[in-house]
């Protein structure tokens, strides 16, 4: 956000405690002092007025990031998302454009119960108009943020909650890396059987996956990074290797992005599946408070082991 | 120095070539053998190599443009080099070019129909097994397995499946060899039927292969005197022969074929008869020192014929390997010019459709070609006894023009011992 804003001076940040308290998790850290309180905006607990105050400066020429402390508190405003962020260039025969970024923390963290624990990128994919990103990794992160900012659509930014501790090379600013958004990563290569994840479940993923290459199978991993518009060619390109998917997720199993990449994959790869599509996804429960509980919600090393054993009818 | 660049022959029988693809672009700067671009000739997919140095300046010719050799298809130079000049002398040049170019636009072709047969094709396809077709139960595949199985001529009904509910999977089939117990020709499966009189009728363009067929073939009927001569052989020896050759490989997971040997076996009764290893020229007549078998593959759009070398020279295994790459490799149009011309004399066989017998057009400048049937089971009398006998048909074409009835009449009586009595092969 950094680099992008000393870029274009029309970025503008605005959300809860972004700028005197830097941050809820210092995401924003050194952003006031540096730009003023002009371009960088505290706002009162009121998610629905600031996003739609964000998508109105969008409407005539700035380019707003909005920060939901986490995404959880993005439903008060999820009217102005869907209602206007999302449709205003259609309803405007292309008048006006909304280039906004909405971010924060996606997912739960850590005994934050039923109401804080929200992976919300089925809700957000669902809506025609949305760019939606949910990077994993610390260069992706970058890369495509950098993509988003300068994206003239608006775009639903998920950072995992969980993620933001993952410590990695990063490019330097001179380097000006962009991540495309819509375009998945082959995170590691195999040839027995492709895990499609994103977010915090790719790192449940890739243990799982060092795991199994231990009892002789070896996992392709994809890393969506987007989820709208969702990459499929590299997915299909390696199921027509594998023969053998397992989609993981942290979301409801009810629709959302990963029954999406299943339908897709059904119907461009059907001749190349040699098992059933498995996906391993968070329970379909609101988030219990209790650890032990928590655990067994979310996608675990040993749910996505067995999958993925299941797929390779290893059993 | 600028420089045109013309499209070079690719092919020795090459008149005409179809750009398909260029490897380079305007800018790029090239190396000695750095690839240009992918030709279609008369036969093969060609790849068109650079024989220069420099930077590709400028592209002359769109892609799917047919083109006569040495047309002028790009200018290569130095960066930035003015080429107006040369520009200019193209451009009185290349109305030759441009009149060749005329098939570049593809016809319009109705697809609508022939699209949606596909799918109901190959639906009709899917493997049930006879015995499924009174039995509920039916066989539970992988949708891979399926696929597999279509394409291999694999019968499902007969794998056991270890994956959930019996299902057939994968690693099931690694143990199973495809079906290649030869389909009896009298159960043909029956291809899907194709939905007529829903639509127009569907023009095609014609292809660089099918123009070479037509020309070279319309030639050869027109120009050559053919007559045939066709005998019918008792082939039960050569069966016994290939089973206990095969018995021997099996260890080794190889096999020959009954064509195989007939491959052998016309190789060495041509080096036994070599009034019919010889080619017409008009002025002068090639008496052949060499016995080079063209063996004709049926390939998707055509046909082409590979040659065997030196066939006479070879032991059965390898002309057997030797067949089988050129037979893959030109289904995959992959197959060199000098892999593909310069035969003596041909072989095409049509026994595997359950053709009883045929003749074939002369492949010129080879003075003759012989055209095996399928073997048939038919009472034969041995010995003034009736017994089950297995017999094959077939006809030699000559070149009348160079070879003679009774040249001809004698390498079949020697092709017929042979084959009659395999064992004389080793003479």
């Amino acid at each position: 956000m950094l680099e992008e804003m000393r870029l274009d001076e029309n970025i503008v940040l605005m959300g809860e405690e972004v700028g005197y308290y830097q941050g809820a998790y210092k995401v924003t850290q050194g952003l006031l002092e540096e730009f003023g309180s002009d371009r960088v905006v505290d706002t009162p607990i009121a998610e629905a007025g600031f996003a739609g105050i964000g998508i109105g400066a969008a409407m005539v020429g700035l380019r707003p990031i909005i920060e939901f402390m986490t995404w959880n508190f993005s439903f008060v405003a999820f009217d102005q998302i869907v209602q206007n962020a999302a449709k205003l260039y259609q309803m405007s025969a292309g008048q006006l454009q909304v280039p906004i970024v909405f971010r924060g923390p996606n997912g739960a963290a850590k005994q934050v119960s039923s109401q804080h624990s929200h992976a919300v990128e089925a809700f957000y994919t669902h809506v025609p108009g949305l760019w939606v990103c949910a990077p994993a990794t610390p260069r992706d992160a970058k890369g495509l943020l950098k993509a988003a900012i300068r994206d003239n659509n608006p775009v639903i930014f998920l950072e995992g909650e969980t993620l933001y501790g993952i410590k990695g090379e990063v490019p330097e600013v001179e380097e000006d890396e962009i991540i495309p958004i819509g375009k998945a990563a082959v995170a590691r290569e195999g040839t027995d059987a492709t895990i499609v994840t994103w977010g915090s479940p790719y790192y449940t993923s890739l243990a799982a996956a060092e795991r199994l290459a231990g009892a002789g199978i070896e996992c392709e991993i994809i890393d969506m990074r987007s989820l709208r518009p969702l990459d499929m060619e590299t997915v299909l390109q390696s199921v027509r290797k594998t023969n053998r998917c397992v989609v993981v997720h942290e979301h409801w199993p009810y629709a959302g992005p990963g029954a999406e990449i299943v339908d897709g994959i059904q119907r461009d790869a059907m001749d190349h599946l040699d098992a059933p599509i498995l996906r391993v996804t968070g329970q379909d429960v609101p988030m219990p408070y209790a650890t032990n509980l928590e655990e067994n919600v979310l996608p675990t090393e040993a749910r996505v082991e067995e999958a993925v054993k299941q797929v390779c009818y290893r059993q | 120095m600028a420089k045109i660049i013309g499209l070079p022959k690719l092919s020795p029988t090459m008149e005409e070539g179809t750009l398909v693809t260029w490897n380079k672009k305007e800018g790029d700067t090239i190396d000695v053998d750095d690839l240009l671009a992918e030709v279609e000739t008369d036969k093969a997919t060609m790849e068109f190599r650079s024989f220069d140095k420099g930077v590709l300046l400028k592209i002359l010719v769109e892609e799917g443009q047919t083109l006569a050799p040495d047309t002028p298809v790009a200018i290569m130079g130095t960066p930035d080099e003015n080429i107006d000049a040369l520009m200019a002398e193209v451009s009185k040049t290349g109305a030759t070019a441009a009149t060749e170019s005329a098939p570049a636009e593809p016809l319009p072709v109705e697809t609508t129909t022939a699209e949606k047969a596909t799918p109901q094709a190959s639906s009709n396809q899917t493997t049930t097994a006879p015995q499924n077709a009174q039995n509920p139960g039916k066989v539970i595949a992988s949708p891979l397995v399926r696929r597999m199985a279509r394409e291999q001529n694999i019968d499902l009904s007969n794998v056991r499946g270890s994956g959930d509910h019996g299902r057939v999977i994968k690693r099931d089939l690694a143990n199973i060899t495809p079906n290649t117990s030869k389909p009896n020709t009298h159960h043909v499966p029956l291809p899907g039927i194709q939905p007529m009189g829903v639509g127009p009728d569907q023009k095609e363009p014609v292809s660089q292969m099918r123009k070479t067929i037509a020309r070279r073939l319309t030639e050869s009927k027109r120009d050559i005197p053919h007559y045939y001569l066709t005998v019918d052989v008792d082939v039960a020896p050569l069966i016994r022969a290939r089973a206990e050759i095969n018995a021997e490989l099996e260890g080794q997971g190889l096999k020959i074929s009954l064509n195989d040997l007939l491959i052998k076996a016309c190789a060495v009764s041509l080096a036994r008869q070599p009034d019919v290893n010889v080619s017409f020229h008009g002025d002068h007549i090639v008496r052949h020192q060499r016995v080079d078998i063209s063996v004709a593959v049926a390939i998707p759009d055509g046909l082409i014929t590979p040659v065997v070398r030196n066939a006479n020279l070879k032991g059965v295994l390898q002309i057997s390997q030797e067949v089988r790459e050129l037979a893959k490799r030109a289904r995959e149009k992959r197959l060199k010019p000098e892999e593909f011309t310069d035969g003596t004399f041909s072989i095409s066989n049509l026994g595997m459709f359950g053709i009883d017998h045929f003749t074939a057009v002369i492949n010129p400048p080879e003075g003759a070609i012989l055209a095996v049937g399928q073997v048939r089971e038919e009472p034969t009398i041995q010995n003034g006894e009736l017994v089950a006998g297995k017999r094959m048909r077939m006809t030699l074409s000559c070149d009348h023009r160079v070879i003679d009835g009774a040249a001809g009449a004698q390498f079949l009586a020697v092709l017929r011992r042979h084959l009659e009595s395999p064992t004389t092969l080793l003479l």
